[in-house]
């Protein structure tokens, strides 16, 4: 439906002039990605919205520290990019093949997915356990963790995010996400995404997120310390997996209890490590 | 506000609301075609093509899509001539109630535009976010295939 | 023309193009929304934000100061005359109760307003500067709430009828039985008992509900409507504004599907009062949210079975007792209920002794009505699951068990004439039962000698397989009423005018292939008109599975005098006699050969001699509603440690009689079974503790999509019923009855739990493994 409450619409051509924008119209402005979130969820106090298309921040290419996808690249566009095919071993285009349906992920960018921050996200949790950083602006460039940007939303000056940035040391990990969904066109009732390297049957590197407990998604730092420099084995997972599912703020919600939110967060946290250990990673829900 | 759109090959200046999707700016330039069946992205009847891609077009803010190339259901056809989607779901029985048959010739169009062979589980892929509820699919997932196996020459099997 | 696939005839058995196909490929303004004027009215509804309450004031003041806005509608200014809002047959079997706007609220939803607004914004305004005063009354959430001791009454009007009982909250109560089931079980070597409960589920349409009302150029109400039931329409709309019947007339364009929730009169009444109150067209749609809170639903009931049977697997007894929700307005609630035990224990007519009773109970919740299956889908699912319990206690196969009791072309059964639609029935004798091949094709094709039993594994799942059988109707017999009227055109064409209402389910191709293959023309020679009050003749509508066998019968008589009428024409053309004459390849033939065409036949008839119009006009009222069968099997894999449970493959033989359009049944039975699978496995409307929908949205009431598919197999088997025409039974909702139990057995194949209660959520599935 229209949204009957906003007036104008801009178009600035570079960060400097959207950041102003931004800046002066402060609650009544919202930011457009792909715009799916701005017609779905804009309360009525938005009156202007600040189309960022046209700032050029689409492509998605290698530099010399990793990956960076530009923030109004497409979730499409993000699929179909030859940077990320190799990427985790296809991890994120895994990912983010699975979310919605092409008819969103034609319009949807990856900066208004990390923008709209639904707890529900699937690429959120698979960007934390890349180990992503998003630059960003706010009247000047930072890098940010993904994390900060995620807990300073709260806030009213969020800034503008131009790209998410994934590490090169993220380039040769195995990462899986487990997305648990009422019908395959659904958001999850919950999800877990790991990342990690085994070598010589010890954990060199393991990275666990989980979301939509009903929160958003969030690392479980506790988890991953247990396992890291520890063997592989279905019993450090299966202890992993248990502190994990103990460590989430599980809640009742519409879609499902937080009793079954521990029992899948436990379930497919073991799940997603075995494949990752068996090399098999690719739908663990 | 007017905006530019290039509505099934040719160009129109459109007015447009401020907050205005492109479904209801397309519904009242006359391309009934484009259905309204939940207008939240969850349907999939209001896909049209948009630069090439399918899109909810209750999804689009109209003020963003100015200068946008649009083929709309009302597009597909070459005057007479139908597209071999079109004919594809009439003989194959994948039409019912046809409220949600734009969108998925829409979204089909789009999967054959750039995949010309797909398994059947790309081609559910492709449809997976247009909703049915009279035809349970079936039909109309052999209805683009036998459209995408015309348009490949028809001989390979 | 397409290829012949019943070899019998010339068009009737071809999967033709439908003949309004290539309006809908082409995306051609054909539905309500696609032809407005831009003096369109908005017309937009305040729904009660309570359960239950009395509306002490409205004041409109603000809301009609608003500039663009025309007027706003309560229980102030509109008639208060109480009507059902069911589209049934007059007198229709539900209650009274409804008004167009109360001084009462029912449900969360229920109109308390409507304005009428030049455009959906100053509407939305409108509505918001409604102020309203409630009372707040106690609000029945369940329907043990509704039924116990000094529960608040719904529906306390001193002007409603037809309530059973309203002080007690009952709309309806039936009770029937046959022999003794008490000392039927006595005398069974074993008993089973079980209890279901089935969900608050919706249809979801892809087109919501939308009605445009216009004043013609001589002042006469047009209603074009997505409705299942133009003339019950009119009738009811009439009644309920007081206005003659004949000055308004009653369309049905394509519509974006039914499933039961549009054989309702749900808006048009509104629509009506806002054209003849400003002169203006005006549309009245709902919105998916609406849709889903004051549309129509699925009754949830808690249905019980106990079967008694000899240790030879005959049944001896049966027994089902159904309570329903019917929600805080009666529509449908009678029959819904009857039809609980009419569709189901027939087909078990084996035991001597049945017993059939329940009641439909207000509750001040969202209005269930007609939903595909119709009371038949909550009375399947105990039914077939105690009989595979029955089954187990007696080792015997579910499949032979089956055998041993169904009914056979032949029999009938008591339960026929003892139980209809909501009143007594139809004694009737089955002339047509093709289920024992039913049931061997599909268990043949979904390998249940290999896999029953088996609980194969794969990682954590375990595999299963699982079936039922079941019956419905064709139509409502000796109630029920089609027309078709069909006239001649000078260049050997006809028109087809059929009341009969095509929903997206081909009843325009598949009467007119009927037509067709009387008067042995193509079907592009049979222009179809359907729908329309003033220009076609009356049909009920299309519910109860009717279309094919009802209004295709009277589309037949009417071709037989049509064609009476043609060979009386050509008979002195051929020197011939009019009974030695036949009809084909759109011509008149005579035995020597000789041959006229229809075109000439009709211009002699219309320019030259002893002119009149070719044309006829014949009813058909049925005697019998000849069960369509259908046999389901499934293959299921369930997820031990997540409880997600994934149906694999399933397989539907069905018996429909001869397939008039073979295509097009078979995806009746495909898009059914696809429903079904939703209603069992994930479609659940939540509601609060205060009455309120919490998910009115797709997004969380999850239907299936392409990615939900299991691998589905249908085959119709060859069948022929002698009093259908052309052979033909019904298919229209028989198949989504099956996937519940279906799957429900198929999970106790797998993992040895009997789930009870709707949707087989994984979180449902779970808590019953660890508690097994």
């Amino acid at each position: 439906m229209a949204l009957h409450h906003v007036e104008s619409v801009v178009h600035p051509a570079t960060l400097e002039e959207a950041w102003a924008e931004k800046e002066r119209r402060g609650k009544t402005a919202r930011l457009v990605g792909g715009g799916i979130d701005v017609v779905l969820y804009s309360p009525s106090t938005v009156s202007t919205l600040i189309d960022l298309k046209a700032l050029g921040l689409s492509r998605i290419r290698e530099t010399a520290t990793g990956i960076a996808i530009g923030a109004t690249a497409t979730m499409t566009e993000a699929i179909e990019s030859p940077a990320l095919k190799a990427y985790a071993g296809g991890f994120l285009v895994r990912v983010l093949r699975e979310v919605a349906s092409p008819l969103q992920r034609n319009l949807a960018t990856i900066g208004g997915t990390i923008g709209s921050a639904h707890p529900w996200s699937d690429v959120i949790p698979a960007l934390l356990v890349l180990d992503a950083k998003l630059a960003v602006y706010d009247g000047e460039e930072r890098t940010i963790p993904l994390q900060a940007y995620l807990e300073g939303r709260r806030g009213e000056a969020s800034p503008i995010i131009c790209t998410i940035d994934l590490p090169s040391d993220s380039a040769s990990s195995r990462g899986t996400l487990a997305s648990f969904t009422r019908t395959g066109f659904d958001v999850a009732l919950l999800n877990v995404a790991c990342c990690g390297r085994v070598a010589g049957g010890t954990w060199e590197d393991v990275r666990i997120a989980i979301g939509g407990t009903p929160g958003l998604a969030a690392r479980q730092g506790a988890a991953e310390d247990a396992l890291i420099g520890n063997p592989a084995t279905s019993g450090t997972i299966a202890a992993a997996a248990n502190a994990a599912a103990g460590a989430i703020d599980a809640r009742d919600d519409l879609r499902a209890s937080a009793e079954y939110r521990r029992t899948l967060a436990r379930v497919l946290v073991e799940r997603c490590l075995t494949e990752i250990v068996s090399g098999t990673e690719g739908g663990a829900g | 506000m007017t905006i530019t759109l290039t509505i099934n090959g040719k160009a129109r200046g459109v007015d447009a609301a401020a907050g205005e999707t492109l479904l209801e700016v397309l519904r009242r330039e006359g391309f009934v075609g484009v259905k309204s069946g939940c207008e939240s992205g969850d349907c999939g009847a209001c896909a049209v093509l948009m630069n090439g891609r399918a899109v909810n077009s209750c999804l689009v803010l109209a003020a963003t899509a100015d200068g946008a190339e649009i083929v709309t259901v009302e597009g597909l056809a070459d005057g007479d001539r139908l597209h071999p989607l079109q004919e594809a779901f009439l003989d194959e029985g994948a039409v019912q109630c046809g409220y949600c048959t734009p969108g998925m010739l829409i979204s089909a169009a789009d999967l054959l535009s750039r995949n010309p062979n797909p398994t059947d589980e790309e081609v559910r892929e492709a449809i997976s976010g247009n909703l049915c509820r009279c035809t349970g699919y079936t039909k109309q997932v052999s209805a683009i295939q036998q459209a995408a196996k015309r348009m490949r020459g028809g001989d390979d099997d | 023309m397409t290829e012949r696939v019943d070899r019998r005839f010339e068009v009737v058995g071809r999967n033709e193009r439908k003949v309004d196909g290539v309006g809908l490929v082409t995306g051609r303004p054909k539905f309500v929304e696609d032809v407005r004027s831009p003096d369109t009215l908005v017309v937009k509804i305040l729904g009660s934000p309570h359960a239950h309450a009395r509306i002490v004031s409205i004041d409109v003041s603000e809301a009609e100061s608003l500039p663009g806005v025309h007027f706003v509608l309560t229980h102030e200014n509109t008639p208060p005359t109480r009507h059902t809002t069911a589209g049934q047959g007059y007198p229709e079997p539900s209650p009274y109760d409804a008004r167009a706007f109360d001084t009462k609220v029912r449900f969360v939803g229920d109109r308390v307003a409507a304005v009428a607004a030049e455009t959906d914004a100053i509407a939305d305004e409108a509505l918001k500067r409604i102020r309203v005063t409630y009372e707040e009354l106690p609000a029945i959430l369940s329907i043990d709430a509704a039924r116990a001791d000094g529960a608040s009454v719904v529906h306390d009007e001193p002007d409603a009828t037809g309530i059973y009982d309203a002080a007690r909250n009952i709309v309806a109560d039936v009770d029937i039985d046959v022999g003794d089931v008490e000392r039927g079980f006595q005398e069974s070597d074993v008993v089973v008992e079980t209890v279901c409960e089935t969900q608050y589920a919706q249809h979801t349409p892809i087109e919501p509900h939308v009605v445009l009302a216009w004043l013609d150029s001589d002042d006469r109400i047009v209603l074009r409507t997505s409705t299942q039931v133009p003339f019950h329409v009119r009738r009811i709309v009439a009644y309920t504004l007081g206005i003659p019947m004949h000055r308004i007339r009653v369309i049905k364009p394509r519509i974006g599907g039914g499933f039961g929730t549009k054989q309702e009169v749900l808006l048009e009444d509104v629509a009506a009062l806002v054209a003849l109150r400003t002169g203006r067209p005006a549309l009245v749609r709902l919105s998916r949210a609406e849709e889903f809170i004051a549309g129509r639903t699925r009754h949830p009931m808690r249905v019980r079975v106990k079967l008694g049977a000899k240790q030879d697997g005959r049944l001896h007894a049966i027994e089902m007792e159904a309570v329903s929700n019917t929600g805080a307005y009666g529509a449908h609630g009678l029959t819904v209920l009857a039809n609980t035990g009419s569709k189901t224990l027939p087909l078990y007519n084996k035991a001597e002794n049945a017993h059939f009773f329940g009641q439909a109970v207000y509750t001040n919740l969202p209005v269930p009505g007609a939903y595909r299956g119709y009371g038949a889908t909550q009375g399947y699912f105990p039914l077939e699951t105690a009989m595979d319990e029955l089954a187990e206690r007696l080792s015997i196969d579910p499949i032979e068990l089956r055998r041993i009791n169904h009914i056979r072309a032949g029999e009938t059964s008591p339960i026929f004439e003892k139980l209809g639609e909501g009143r007594e029935g139809v004694s009737q004798t089955v002339k047509s039962c093709e289920l024992a091949r039913c049931i061997d094709v599909g268990a043949d094709r979904i390998g249940w000698a290999q896999k029953r039993g088996t609980r194969r594994t794969d990682g954590p799942r375990v595999h299963g397989v699982g079936m039922s059988i079941m019956m419905q109707g064709s139509g409502i017999p000796e109630i029920d009423m089609a027309a078709a009227t069909i006239k001649m055109n000078e260049d050997g064409s006809f028109n087809l005018l059929i009341g009969a209402t095509d929903l997206g389910t081909g009843s325009d191709t598949i009467l007119g292939q009927m037509a067709a293959e009387v008067l042995g023309v193509p079907l592009a020679k049979m222009i179809v008109t359907s729908s329309d009050t003033d220009v076609t003749p009356f049909d009920v509508g299309a519910y109860a599975s009717s279309t094919t066998y009802v209004s295709g019968t009277a589309v037949v008589r009417a071709a037989e005098k049509v064609r009476d009428q043609i060979l009386d024409v050509a008979a002195p053309l051929l020197e011939s006699s009019p009974e030695a004459l036949s009809l084909a390849d759109e011509g008149v033939v005579a035995p020597d050969g000789r041959r006229v065409g229809l075109d000439r036949v009709c211009q002699r008839a219309m320019y030259e001699s002893d002119q009149f119009q070719i044309a006829a006009t014949a009813s058909f009222v049925p005697t019998e509603s000849p069960p369509p069968f259908l046999a389901n099997f499934a293959e299921v894999a369930v997820d031990t440690e997540t409880g997600r449970v994934e149906v694999l493959h399933y397989v539907a033989a069905a018996d429909c009689g001869v397939a008039i359009h073979p295509k097009l049944a078979e995806g009746q039975l495909e898009g059914s079974i696809i429903n079904g699978i939703g209603y069992a496995m994930t479609e659940e409307m939540i509601l609060s503790s205060r009455g309120r929908v919490r998910n009115p949205s797709l997004f969380d009431y999850k239907i299936p999509g392409a990615l939900d598919l299991p691998k589905l197999e249908i085959v119709l088997v060859d069948s022929y019923e002698p009093t259908g025409p052309m052979g033909a039974k019904s298919i229209g909702e028989i198949g989504i009855n099956g996937p519940i139990p279906t799957i429900a057995n198929a999970i106790y194949d797998a993992v040895g739990i009997r789930l009870r209660e709707t949707p087989f959520t994984p979180e449902r599935v779970l808590a019953a493994i660890e508690a097994r």
